[in-house]
Formats: structure tokens, C-alpha cells, sequence
């Protein structure tokens, strides 16, 4: 070591005189390339291309500038102390900056150089010059060494700048309120295993105490946030604070991306991954320590959070829960986690003089009920600032609208006046403005402007803007609550709560002291509730309720939430869960169940996933699911754009929204695919660019989740080497590009005074040559080519094709549909009305290609076709809305999956759920029409089943005869399914009116019937019973025959049809037999749940079967009268049950007249 | 290389304070090949750069041997690392850019 010392020492005494002898006209960039290949390689500390690289050049030309100056004198100078050192310590008298340096380049190209340079050789230098031959000066040694010492003075330089970089940076964290309470906290967590710690906004909690307890020695710290933004920027922030910018050791993990390795210490994630995570590791126990940071905010994933942890604390001593909120309704919590010290923190907040000043009520208003919103009062605070707060004083406004639609009146109001004053820029910030637009509240007003923010709440927590000063609070909120009666969300303006309040003003006091306006009274203020609701009673428990199950939670309704949701919620959603297959009647997880549990959407489009993967078309079904599972990619811009509408017309499909975002999808991928600029025709179609990448990161996971349930043909072949090594490749590829597009991310751009909505084409051109990192990404994570044949393929896709895709939505989204009202033909485009079920007078979102073209669902005079709109959801905020409609044929749609379909006699009427009636023209086509559905329905059930309940047996279900067995179901269903709905029924159809219900069915026999007696009436028919409200008799779970009261007319035929036995053959076993319709319908019944008939079979199985079944068939109508006893008229019959029901309902219309 | 924070030994700076977990006391950091210390120094890796590359927190005195970090108010390097201390006491020993380079940190210290 001291012999590199001495070296070095060395090495500057040689060096010294050298520089300051030769003359300086060197332009060092005229030889970059050589310097580059001796000082720059990959070996070397500085990397050619790398930002330290670009950095170094400019320091190069920054130095030279300073140097040339100051040369003279400098020279002069240094020349008479040469080599003379100090007499006690030995060091050099002559001072040179080089002294000043502790480090030393050691690399290939440096000695190599050195050695030449005793030979005299000059060669190396000019060697790789060639390229710039024009120049008329080599580098020279003294020229190479010159060069080399001011490499060294920027490698000091930096090491100084990063020193004091990383100073701050502890001083910084030392500086934070918190940073007193971190020998507390992390004795906390050493002797409890749950600790809560209360802090307010800017005490340093979410980004410390994490890397406190890691420095305490805790390993695998998990981190839950309720928002998948702040665990990237949380993960990025504390991965910086822990010296661990560009490792692994600080991750984040959210629904489409992780970062995390093994080394992986800290990780933060959503609450929803976390439960989610519960069921392949109940305990949780790849963690130590959970911590569930915000849970004030009441997140419905976050309340069941700790409901699970509270159980878990039990079951893992060695488990630590660390809760963090905000200093709201702390006894809440420790109340709950009953024993846990709570640590209370101060906040950091500047002070903050709140005013309140309520507009004066106008009596003269000309509005009816003043719906809209009337900004002046927000801008007579703009004004009054504008008075009181000399413009050179810097603080940007913030405003907290409702909604969209009061943001956009106070938006023009204030752009007004921007007008005018010139001193405003007026920004609005609401969840469907695209991220770009979003990402300008970031940016900074020129001097004497003031940035004015008009947003939702979505700046109350998720995004947190610097350097408001002034807070403008209109105290109400636009909350969705859900409906479970109607179905339906709602969107309703409330008061705000005094939490909410509080966290509006706080965002006033980051950075300064703030002033708050309060757009309401005092007393308004006392009157608000303490606390916002939390979010479990408000929306759909579906889903969660679902992951209960999943997780083996036994008794649902007992779970101990924190506060828990309205039982009548709870029991609606067990009811749809029901409903959808995902739980059978006793509340235990069916295997559709099960599949549901584990894909990351909701459950509907979950079950629309698995039925298509059921039927083979699961590529377009994935692409729909996703699109329903992200945010829409069609952004509402202000001010609607007739460009962008005739841009968009050609992606509407006439089939609905779920279509339009289909081709939307297949469009995007074409443009990628022929290298065009996907960014630009998103942003000319007024499409957000992200979502689409967002999609199809969901669709991948899909496919994985899928195929790991053998749900999804295994992809391709196996790969070989060459492409696991391309793959790798790819790997390394993309995390490169990351890591230089962080580098690159966002900066804050000053925003202009007259900026137009739409920014200048300089801007676009900007961000046109800007690598596309997003683009990068997905051409690097996708196969383009295998997608783009897809999306080709489904721009050729027949009618056909389109009704079997119809019929596969449906099936998750049944019931959620609407029909026509009517008298639509006579309406406005803008008045179309649809009724649901549960709800009545709804309408189709104005960007719905049915809300343009309605005549798309008017019944065409030539044949009568009927059709309903399926929606995802319902959203009711001026009026209720359905959301992403499909239009599909009505008969077909309800008779494959109502759950109750409901007969007359003769099968020429039908009830539907018991809101929609179907009316056939006769009994011959109801008979065909029944048979059918029968059928497809028995099929359709059998082959989910083969799929599904059969599949832990795997190497069963890998086997050839087995798969062929699938296929073949599923290719003869899907030819039944196109079948059936290409054929051509006349019916009407109709909704119920509610005063009809109480006529509609026959009703329970008045005298208890016998049941052991109806039961042995019928032998063959095994599941038939009595329907025990409606009447008639149940033939299978959804079909219940002759429970329907015809009309007086149509009573008499009706009536005789029940009777009339005819002879029939039937299609399945080729029996031909005398029966009446019920018998019909139950022979079928019957006969379909028998195996299919195996075409490889023995003919003689077969035979056998057939003439079992006909000799029993024969006797069967004798065999189905049993004596009866009536006794009203006192007489002994002979009678079948049917006629039983008859005879009865004989004496009950009689003793009515 | 996989030892957690907690297992790093801790440098502290007797002048200032400072504080900071190291990854390697000696002239030759490992994960920055292409340069050699010129003194015994407390080096982390380059926390700030995604490449490999090293930061040095201090070293110690040549003269009192107490550990000090590289910030301008808490030491020198002339050829060697000094602690302001033994600076001061042998300003005599060091060359006028630095005194002056002391100067002017007392300054804006102040
Ligand atoms: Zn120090
Ligand atoms: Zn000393």
C-alpha cells in the first residue's frame, strides 16, 4: 500500500511541469473518440453514455473556460517552490490541486499509457484518431496527463458533491419530527407484537419507521399502502434514504409490477396484494413485520386487513404488526387491537388561519334548484388574494370541488378572470384527465403567477401538490355509495366530514404557513360528521366476500371487522355469489369459486374470464376483461372535441361498448405493430396511452393465472436454450432501459400564461423524439407479431363469432340487463329509456354508441327481433346510467341463463325472472324452444363441470381421451349455442307490470298437498316437485311448468294442451312415446343428464338402455294416476298429479264466481 | 455483500458526528476497481449511481489517528488525511491555498 503511494506521488511530480509548459489551444472534443476509448470503458469508474459521462463533459468545458483565465498567473507562480516539501511533515510546499485528491485512476489504458510515455512514444495517443485525421494537432503525453488530472479533479468533485448529498440527506431524516420517537418505536415492536403509531401529515412515518426497524435488525418488513402509487414512490424514496437507490434491498410489488428479489428486505405493497398473498401463504410468513400504514383512510381492503392480522397475531408469536394512521380516531384502533402502545407523533404542519365564509344565499336565483354550481365566490377568493397578497409573495391556490361538472364551471369562471388579471393559471385536477394532463399540477407558474388547482378530493390524499398556500374548500364531496337493492352505484354529493376538512386545510401548511377558506359556516363545520364512512359501507362486498370464503373464514357473518358492514350487504352478496356459481347453497367455495378467488378482478368479469376460457375464445375475452378492469382509455376532456369524436367513430362498434374497447385494443396493437407512433394516435383519438399498456399487462397475468389452472392450452412448444437466452436477454434489456428511463423521469416544467388546452406542437415534438420507455417495455415483454395476427384475426370475425362472444359475456353479466322502454322509437336520441329488474328509467351513457344510434336496438318492422342491453354496471349520478352496454337477442340471452323460467300449460308463455314476460305463438314452437334450451343448458353445465370440478385430477386431465372428450363437448355446444341463436322464433316480449304479480302464478294448492303422494306420482321423474310458491311443478332448478295463470282466453287452449298427449320421438334416445307436455319435459330433463351417447360404444348398451326406457315410458301414463280422493265434491278419481293441480284449480274458480 | 444495514460495522466522524454504515475500511474499495485510495479510507458503495463506483465517508488522521470525515469543515486531504485539529495546530507545515481553502470554509461556516 505504501508503495501505491509513493507511486503516486510519483507519478504528479513527473506530471506537474509538464501542463503548465505547453501551450492550451487542445479542443478535447475534437479527440473524444480516443479519449473515450482510454478513459471511458465499460472497466472504468466512468462509463461512456452514462449521466456521469454527459456530466463530465460539460465540467470539462466549465473548467477550461475558468482555467484558461487564470493560466498566467498561476504558471508563474508555481514554478520557484518546485519540488521543496515541508520540514516536520514532509509535504510539498509547492502546492497543486492534484495534492488534494485521494484517489488515483488505475485502469489498463492508464498504464499502458505511462509506460510509452518513458519511451518517448507518442503513438498511443493519436492511434484511434484516425477518424478525425482533419484535426491538426495529436494529443500530445502532457496533452493525455493534462486530461487525466482534470478526470481527477471531477471525480473529487463529485465525491464532495455526494458527500454533502449524502449529509442532507441525514440530516434530513434527523430533522423529522418522528426521528425522537425511533428508540421508542423500535422498543415498541421489540416488546409488543402490535404497536400503533399516530402522526399527522410531514411527521416522516410512512418513510421511516421502515427503515428504522430494518436498521433495528428486522428483516422481511412488509409495507402495505392503500394506493399502488405511493408504494412506487415510497419504495423509491426509502430505497435513496437507505443508500439502496439502484438495489433490491427496498422493493415494491403492486397488481401489474415488482421489483422485489431475494435480497429484497423491505417491500411495499397494496392491502389488496397482501390478502391476496393470504392464500397461497396463510400465515404471511415470508414476512416478520406487516406494516399497514393509513389505515385511517378505511380502505374496505385495509378494514379486512386487520381483521385477518388481528387473527393472525394469535397464530404467529413471532408475527409484528405495526399500524400507522394519521391522528384520527386513534382509540378506534387501540381499542381493536386491544394491549397495542400507541406512539403519537406531532406533525409538521406551518400554521394554518382557517376562514370561514359561507356564500350569501341568493333569493332572485333564476335556476330552478340551483343544480349547477355558482363559481363566483370561488373567484372572489382568487380576487381578494390577489388584493391582499402582493404577487411577488409566491403560494399557489387549491381548490376542492365536488365533481366534474362543478370543476369545470369554476374552471372557465376562473379562466376568465385569468384573463383579465393576467396572473392566474387556472389547472384542473380530476381521476379521468389523462396522467399527462394530471402530471401539469407538478408544474411551476412563472414569477407574479399563481398556479390555481381545481380539483376533486384526489388531492386530499393520493396526490399531494407542493407549495399551496391558499386552500379553497367547497366542503362537499362526490361519494359512490352502492345500492344494493337497485344494483347500483351512486354517485351523490355529501357534506365532507370534519376529518376530511382538517386533511384539506393541512394541505395548505406543507411548506409555509396557509390560509384556508372554508366555503361554509362554522356551524355547517360542527354539524359535519367526525369521521368519513368508511369505504366497507358503501360498496359491494362481493369480492371480499369471496376471498373470505377462500381463505377458510367459516362464519362470514361473525368476522370481526373493525366496524362491520350492514348484514343485509353481507347477505346480498352471498346471494350473488350464489347466483354466479362462485358458492353453492350451503356457502362453501364451489371450484368456479375457487378460480374466482384467485383472479385479480371483480367477480363478474372473473366469470366471464372462465367461461371463456371454457369455449376457446379467450383471447378477445381476456382483452374485454381487462379493459373492464382498468380505467377507461377514453378520457372525457373538457369541452368535448369534434376531431377526437370523428377519430373515435371508427373504433365504436354497433354491438356496444364492450366491442368499442375491443377494437379500441386490436386498433392500438395494429398501429404498434406497423411502427407507427402508438402515443400519437392515442393522443389524437383523446385516448389515455397507459391504460392500454395496463391491459395488457393484465391480460399476461391472466394467462398465467389460467394456465396454472390448466384452464389455458400450455403456450407453444417448450422453449429451447436459444430462446431462454433470448428471453434473458430481453430480461436484461428491460431492467437497462428502466433504470435509464428513472433517470430521465418527469421534470417540472414552467407552465406558460397563455397556454392553450392544447399545448404547442414544440412540446409534441419534444416528447414525439423522447424515447418511449412504456413502448419499449411492451414491445420487449410482448410477442407483437402472435398479438397483432390476433387483433387481424378479430377484424374478420363473423357474426357467428361475435353471438357465441356475446353469449360468453353474458353469462357473467347475466342479470345485469336492461330492456328498450317502448315508446323509445318516438324519443330523442338523448331520451332513450331502458328498464332493469330492479330499476327503471335508466339511460345509456352519452358516449355510448346506442346513446347516437339508437335505432340500432328499434325493432325492425320486417322481423321482429327484441333486444336487451347487458351492462357491467349501474351508476346513478344526475340520472342512472348504464355502464359499457352490449345489446343481445333477448329470447335466446334470457332462456340460456335465467334463473327461473316460469310455464303455462302449452309453453306459449314464459316469465322470466319474474319481471319479463315471453310470449310464443303456439305450442309446437314453445316445444322446440324448450327442448333446445334444455338441452344447451344440460351441455353447457356439463362441460363447466368437466372443466372445472373435475380438475384437481390433472394428470388425468392432461390425458388425451380426456382433452378429446372436452373438445368435443365443447366444439358441439358451441355449433348448438350459434345454432340456437340464428334461429328464427317470432315472439314478443314484455315487462311485467308490478300490479300483473299478483295474478301472475297459479299459487300453492289451497289444501296441503300430500308430498310423499305427488312424489310417487311421478316415478321417472325424480326431481319433479311442486313449486312451493309459485305452483305448477319444478322440472329442474330453473323450470317450473304450468305455474303460470293464463288469461281468461287464454285459459280454455292452455288448459286442453296440458292434457293432450301426443306422440313424440325423442331427439336424444330415439324413444318414440304418447306424452303431455309435462312428461315431455321431463323425460328430457331426464334424458339429457344421461351420458352422452358414446358414438364408440357397443351399439348393444345402447339397445338395452332404449328398450328399458320404453318399456317404461308405455306404462307410464297409467302409472302415473293414483287414486285421489277430492274432497270438495266428495269424489274418488284416478288422477296424475297434473290433474290433480287441474282438478282443484276447478273447484277454486268456481267457488270464486 | 449480503449482510443487512444492521450488521455493517458504523463509521462515525468524531469531529461532526456524522454517522453512517460502511462497506469497506482500505485503499482498494471492491466495487470500484478502476481507482486506487491514496489512504486508508471508509468507503460505501456509490449510493447515488447506478453503476459501480464508491463514495468515501473519511479516514483516519495520519497524525491522530481519529476517524474524521471528508466533509471541508472536519478534514483536509493534502497528500494525507488531517483532522482540522492538526491542521491548526501545524499551520505552519501547509501551503497558503490552504489556509486559504480553511479561510474560506471558516466564513461560510459562520
Ligand atoms: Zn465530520
Ligand atoms: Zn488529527
Amino acid at each position: 500500500m505504501d508503495r501505491d503511494r509513493k507511486r503516486s506521488r510519483h507519478h504528479f511530480e513527473k506530471e506537474k511541469p509538464s501542463i503548465n509548459e505547453r501551450e492550451r489551444c487542445v479542443v478535447w472534443e475534437d479527440h473524444r473518440s480516443s479519449l473515450d476509448e482510454l478513459f471511458f470503458r465499460n472497466c472504468d469508474l466512468i462509463k461512456r453514455g452514462s449521466q456521469e459521462y454527459k456530466d463530465f463533459w460539460l465540467f470539462l468545458e466549465r473548467y477550461e473556460a475558468f482555467h484558461n483565465k487564470r493560466h498566467v498567473e498561476k504558471n508563474s507562480r508555481e514554478k520557484d517552490s518546485k519540488d521543496r516539501t515541508s520540514s516536520k511533515l514532509g509535504l510539498p510546499i509547492s502546492y497543486d490541486r492534484r495534492y488534494k485528491i485521494n484517489v488515483a485512476l488505475l485502469s489498463k489504458d492508464v498504464r499502458d499509457v505511462t509506460g510509452f510515455s518513458t519511451t518517448g512514444t507518442k503513438k498511443v495517443y493519436s492511434s484511434s484518431d484516425k477518424k478525425s485525421g482533419r484535426h491538426s494537432r495529436e494529443l500530445s503525453k502532457e496533452d493525455f496527463l493534462e486530461f487525466k488530472s482534470i478526470l481527477l479533479f471531477y471525480i473529487d468533485f463529485c465525491q464532495k458533491q455526494k458527500f454533502s448529498k449524502l449529509v442532507k440527506l441525514k440530516k434530513d431524516q434527523a430533522n423529522l419530527p418522528i426521528s425522537h420517537f425511533r428508540e421508542q418505536i423500535v422498543n415498541a415492536v421489540g416488546n409488543n407484537q402490535a404497536v400503533i403509531i399516530a402522526g399527522d401529515t410531514g411527521c416522516g412515518k410512512s418513510t421511516q419507521v421502515p427503515q428504522y426497524l430494518l436498521h433495528a435488525g428486522f428483516s422481511q418488513i412488509a409495507c402495505t399502502q392503500p394506493r399502488r402509487i405511493a408504494c412506487i414512490s415510497l419504495a423509491k424514496r426509502v430505497g435513496y434514504e437507505t443508500l439502496n437507490e439502484y438495489g433490491s434491498q427496498v422493493a415494491y410489488q403492486i397488481r401489474f409490477e415488482s421489483s422485489k428479489t431475494l435480497g429484497t428486505r423491505i417491500l411495499f405493497l397494496t392491502e389488496g396484494l397482501l390478502l391476496r398473498q393470504l392464500t397461497t401463504d396463510p400465515t404471511l410468513s415470508q414476512y416478520s413485520v406487516i406494516v399497514v400504514d393509513e389505515v385511517h383512510e378505511r380502505h374496505i381492503h385495509g378494514d379486512f386487513l386487520l381483521g385477518v392480522l388481528r387473527g393472525l397475531l394469535q397464530a404467529r408469536a413471532d408475527l409484528k404488526l405495526v399500524l400507522m394512521s394519521a391522528t384520527i380516531n386513534i382509540s378506534l384502533f387501540s381499542g381493536y387491537f386491544t394491549g397495542a402502545p400507541v406512539i403519537q407523533i406531532p406533525g409538521r404542519l406551518y400554521p394554518i388561519e382557517v376562514r370561514y365564509q359561507p356564500p350569501k344565499v341568493e333569493f332572485s336565483s333564476s335556476s330552478r334548484r340551483s343544480e349547477r354550481l355558482d363559481p363566483t365566490p370561488y373567484v372572489r377568493i382568487m380576487q381578494l388574494i390577489d388584493h391582499k397578497y402582493p404577487s411577488d409573495e409566491r403560494g399557489d391556490v387549491l381548490m376542492f370541488l365536488s365533481g366534474m361538472a362543478e370543476i369545470t364551471a369554476v374552471v372557465n369562471a376562473a379562466k376568465e378572470y385569468a384573463q383579465q388579471s393576467r396572473r392566474w393559471i387556472i389547472l384542473a385536477l380530476h381521476s379521468s384527465l389523462s396522467v399527462d394532463e394530471q402530471d401539469k399540477v407538478f408544474d411551476v407558474a412563472p414569477e407574479g403567477v399563481r398556479k390555481c388547482v381545481v380539483s376533486t378530493n384526489i388531492a386530499e390524499t393520493s396526490i399531494t401538490i407542493d407549495g399551496i398556500r391558499f386552500i379553497v374548500d367547497s366542503g362537499k364531496v362526490k361519494e359512490m355509495s352502492f345500492d344494493t337493492e337497485a344494483k347500483m352505484q351512486r354517485l351523490r354529493e355529501f357534506w365532507i366530514s370534519q376529518a376530511s376538512a382538517e386533511q384539506r386545510k393541512g394541505r395548505a401548511g406543507r411548506t409555509g404557513p396557509g390560509v384556508c377558506f372554508r366555503l361554509y359556516s362554522e356551524n355547517d363545520y360542527q354539524a359535519f360528521s367526525q369521521y368519513t364512512t368508511p369505504e366497507i359501507q358503501l360498496v359491494p362486498l362481493d369480492s371480499i366476500i369471496l376471498q373470505m370464503v377462500a381463505l377458510g373464514i367459516n362464519r362470514i357473518r361473525e368476522f370481526p371487522f373493525i366496524e362491520p358492514p350492514p348484514a343485509s350487504n353481507v347477505e346480498n352478496s352471498i346471494h350473488t355469489l350464489k347466483q354466479q356459481g362462485a358458492l353453492t347453497d350451503d356457502e362453501i367455495l364451489t371450484p368456479i369459486g375457487q378460480m374466482l378467488a384467485q383472479l385479480p378482478v371483480d367477480v363478474v368479469i372473473g366469470k366471464v374470464l372462465l367461461i371463456g376460457s371454457v369455449f376457446h375464445v379467450i383471447e378477445p375475452v381476456m382483452i374485454i376483461a381487462a379493459a373492464l378492469s382498468v380505467q377507461s382509455p377514453f378520457t372525457q376532456k373538457m369541452g368535448y372535441d369534434s376531431v377526437v369524436a370523428s377519430l373515435r367513430q371508427p373504433l365504436e362498434s354497433d354491438h356496444g361498448d364492450l366491442f368499442t374497447l375491443l377494437n379500441a385494443y386490436d386498433e392500438w396493437l395494429q398501429v404498434k405493430s406497423h411502427g407507427s407512433s402508438s402515443r400519437q394516435w392515442c393522443k389524437r383519438r383523446g385516448l389515455e396511452e397507459q391504460r392500454f399498456y395496463e391491459m395488457s399487462k393484465l391480460k399476461r397475468q391472466f394467462e398465467l393465472l389460467l394456465r396454472d389452472h390448466h384452464l389455458l392450452d400450455p403456450e407453444g412448444r417448450d422453449e429451447d436454450e436459444d430462446e431462454r437466452d433470448r428471453e434473458k436477454d430481453k430480461r436484461r434489456e428491460l431492467k437497462r432501459l428502466k433504470r435509464d428511463h428513472r433517470k430521465t423521469a418527469r421534470k417540472t416544467k414552467m407552465l406558460k400564461l397563455d397556454e392553450d388546452e392544447l399545448s404547442g406542437g414544440e412540446e409534441q415534438q419534444e416528447e414525439e423524439t423522447k424515447t418511449d420507455i412504456r413502448d419499449l417495455e411492451f414491445k420487449l415483454t410482448h410477442d407483437l407479431d402472435k398479438l397483432e395476427a390476433g387483433s387481424t384475426a378479430r377484424r374478420s370475425f363473423t357474426l357467428r363469432d361475435i353471438n357465441l362472444l356475446k353469449i360468453i359475456l353474458c353469462s357473467g353479466l347475466y342479470p345485469n340487463l336492461a330492456l328498450p322502454d317502448e315508446n323509445n322509437t318516438n324519443k330523442r336520441d338523448s331520451e332513450q329509456l331502458f328498464h332493469s329488474k330492479s330499476k327503471q328509467f335508466l339511460q345509456v351513457l352519452p358516449t355510448s354508441v346506442f346513446a347516437n344510434r339508437p335505432q340500432l336496438l328499434q325493432l325492425t318492422d320486417t322481423s321482429v327481433k327484441y333486444q336487451l342491453l347487458t351492462y357491467v354496471s349501474l351508476l346513478e349520478t344526475s340520472k342512472p346510467f348504464l355502464v359499457n352496454a352490449m345489446r343481445v337477442p333477448a329470447l335466446q340471452t334470457l332462456l340460456l341463463f335465467a334463473h327461473s323460467l316460469d310455464t303455462n300449460g302449452d309453453l306459449t308463455r314464459f316469465v322470466v325472472d319474474c319481471w319479463l314476460e315471453i310470449s310464443l305463438p303456439d305450442n309446437a314452437t314453445g316445444q322446440k324452444v324448450v327442448s333446445a334450451v334444455q338441452q344447451l343448458r344440460v351441455t353447457w353445465a356439463r362441460l363447466l363441470k368437466l372443466r372445472f370440478e373435475e380438475m384437481k385430477d390433472i394428470p388425468e386431465r392432461t390425458s388425451a381421451t380426456r382433452r378429446n372428450k372436452e373438445l368435443d363437448l365443447e366444439s358441439h355446444l358451441a355449433n348448438k349455442l350459434s345454432e340456437f341463436l340464428d334461429s328464427d322464433v317470432s315472439y314478443s316480449l314484455r315487462r311485467l307490470l308490478p300490479s300483473e304479480s299478483r295474478y301472475l302464478y297459479l299459487g300453492p294448492l289451497r289444501q296441503t298437498q300430500n308430498d310423499r303422494e305427488f312424489k310417487d306420482a311421478f316415478p321417472f321423474a325424480g326431481g319433479s316437485e311442486p313449486h312451493p310458491t309459485k305452483g305448477g311443478v319444478r322440472v329442474n332448478e330453473y323450470l317450473t311448468y304450468n305455474c303460470l295463470q293464463d288469461t281468461v282466453m287464454a285459459e280454455a287452449a292452455s288448459a286442453a294442451a296440458q292434457y293432450i298427449a301426443k306422440h313424440w320421438r325423442c331427439e336424444k334416445c330415439g324413444q318414440k312415446m304418447l306424452v303431455t307436455v309435462l312428461e315431455r319435459l321431463q323425460h328430457q330433463e331426464e334424458c339429457q343428464h344421461e351420458e352422452p351417447v358414446d358414438p364408440n360404444d357397443s351399439a348393444g348398451a345402447e339397445q338395452s338402455q332404449t328398450t328399458d326406457k320404453s318399456a317404461a315410458v308405455d306404462s307410464s301414463i297409467e302409472r302415473l294416476r293414483k287414486p285421489h280422493f277430492c274432497n270438495t265434491c266428495q269424489t274418488q278419481f284416478s288422477f296424475t298429479s297434473t290433474e290433480i293441480l287441474k282438478h282443484k284449480k276447478s273447484h277454486a274458480a268456481a267457488s270464486t264466481t | 455483500m449480503s449482510e443487512t444495514a444492521a450488521e455493517k460495522p458504523m463509521f462515525t466522524c468524531s469531529s461532526c458526528g456524522f454517522e453512517c454504515h460502511f462497506e469497506y475500511f482500505g485503499k482498494k474499495p471492491p466495487f470500484s476497481k478502476s481507482v486506487v485510495l491514496l489512504e486508508d479510507a471508509y468507503v460505501i458503495h456509490d449510493p447515488f449511481s447506478p453503476n459501480s463506483g464508491h463514495l468515501t465517508l473519511g479516514g483516519q488522521c495520519c497524525l491522530c489517528s481519529t476517524n474524521i470525515c471528508v466533509a471541508q469543515t472536519c478534514s483536509i486531504f493534502y497528500t494525507k488525511r488531517f483532522c482540522i485539529s492538526c491542521v491548526e495546530k501545524n499551520t505552519e507545515e501547509f501551503p497558503d491555498e490552504i489556509h486559504k481553502d480553511l479561510q474560506r470554509k471558516d466564513v461560510s461556516r459562520s
